[in-house]
């Protein structure tokens, strides 16, 4: 043992250790700024991850264009039904938005809608180098007016949160990062609240804290609660799997399903802006 | 020479495995390349190279990654290590002591990064999948190794990789 301690490169070892852990307890939480070092990394990569990006999907509409016409002319075919079911929904949905915003406008709600988000589109260029961690890194960065913290949608759902930028690229920490928390709501019910925390899988999230007496059922959607002031209420977050008791006895916990195919992601949206909605007087003459 | 092309390819892995291995996971484990061109340097190399390189490879992945820096420099120098104590009493022209490094590496690698993250569990959410991700990542990380291993071991003996007392 005293040998040891008389050895240099024992010194440093146990100063690199020392080093290293601080530094790992200073970078374990999500930061504002990224250092010099980090940045200047990120983003000599960003052209090259651009370049096989943009090849990827250049391939894909090769591929695309290959396929056979028959084949193409099927699904134009079952392309043109689809729009003819989704026109019809569609009527109805702006219906029944209408209806929504008259309810609102009696019991004097906050209007919650597309509307009040400022999005930023996004193409997805790489993904996490190792398992540790869900991340995704986007083509816009600070130079764009994003920020940390923004949230990160697609036309599915929630996707994340902008856990730092670089000048010409974010890195978005997925909802189904082991560090992530959302405050969600069963959008049905509106009474059974609980918190949607990842698992560190591309295909599956956890619901905790749902209180036992709380009615849920499978299949139900899951919402942004609203809680948190990062992430904007009714943002759809996934539909409920399996519920079990959890040990305790009384609390139940909830495998959710997310609505996002975080394997398939290829552009998102960043929410540069959402206001907290008001009832105008333009509002109510709707 | 040497020294460039011992400092692209960590570059090179962490490039490949944030796109074209993401693309092709499985079920969303990517393969620890830059672990494995560490394992293959300390296999060659030994112990302290090894660990000295391991350190530097795991910091670039740190750096590029941004959160909880230093743990795979960390993890990365002292499985380099204990794998380069392997140099000299294995035979390593044969691929079979490259993919059994890759997979006592692996492992190895794992339960530090383990052990890391439980030091830190408060912010760290641990469970049952990541140890199906361990075994995942192990196996992948085999089916890679292979082929770059040949390479590896000919360029260390013969080609770019050889050691020429140039720096």
């Amino acid at each position: 043992m005293f040998k040891l301690v008389g050895k240099k490169s024992f010194w440093a070892v146990l100063g690199l250790l020392v080093i290293f852990l601080i530094l790992m307890k200073y970078s374990s939480g999500t930061r504002a700024e990224i250092t010099v070092v980090e940045r200047v990394l990120r983003d000599s990569f960003t052209p090259l991850q651009n370049g096989l990006s943009g090849l990827k999907r250049g391939l894909t509409g090769v591929s695309t264009g290959l396929e056979s016409k028959q084949e193409l002319a099927r699904q134009i075919e079952q392309l043109k039904r689809k729009n003819n079911d989704l026109s019809l929904e569609n009527q109805q949905l702006r219906e029944y938005k209408a209806e929504a915003k008259r309810m609102r406008l009696l019991l004097n709600y906050q209007q919650d809608n597309k509307e009040q988000y400022d999005l930023t589109v996004a193409q997805v260029i790489a993904r996490q180098p190792n398992n540790w961690f869900n991340l995704i890194t986007i083509d816009k960065g600070s130079a764009d007016g994003i920020l940390q913290g923004m949230p990160v949608i697609n036309a599915d759902g929630l996707v994340g949160r902008i856990s730092n930028t670089s000048y010409h690229t974010a890195q978005v920490t997925l909802i189904t990062d082991r560090e992530m928390a959302v405050g969600a709501i069963i959008q049905n019910s509106r009474e059974t609240q609980g918190i949607i925390e990842g698992m560190g899988e591309t295909n599956s999230l956890r619901m905790i804290n749902i209180p036992y007496y709380s009615k849920v059922g499978k299949y139900e959607r899951v919402v942004c609660s609203g809680l948190s002031k990062f992430y904007p209420k009714g943002i759809q977050i996934g539909y409920v799997q399996a519920v079990k008791k959890e040990s305790n006895g009384l609390l139940l916990s909830a495998t959710i399903s997310p609505a996002v195919a975080f394997d398939k992601l290829e552009e998102v949206m960043v929410i540069t802006q959402f206001r907290s909605p008001v009832v105008t007087s333009a509002n109510k003459k709707e | 020479m040497r020294f460039i092309l011992l400092a692209l390819l960590p570059l090179l892995a962490i490039f490949l495995q944030s796109t074209l291995f993401a693309s092709y996971s499985i079920k969303g484990v990517v393969p620890d390349m830059v672990l494995v061109f560490v394992i293959f340097y300390a296999l060659l190399n030994g112990a302290e190279k090894g660990a000295r390189y391991g350190l530097i490879c795991g910091l670039l992945e740190d750096l590029y990654t941004g959160r909880f820096i230093g743990m795979n420099a960390l993890s990365k120098a002292a499985t380099a290590y204990i794998i380069g104590k392997l140099q000299g009493r294995v035979f390593e022209e044969n691929v079979a002591v490259g993919i059994i490094g890759v997979i006592l590496g692996s492992l190895l690698n794992a339960c530090l990064l383990f052990i890391l993250a439980f030091a830190y569990f408060a912010v760290f959410n641990i469970d049952r999948s990541l140890f199906i991700n361990i075994i995942y990542q192990s196996f992948y990380n085999i089916v890679i190794t292979t082929p770059i291993y040949l390479w590896y071991y000919q360029s260390s003996k013969r080609g770019l990789l050889k050691e020429t007392g140039e720096r």
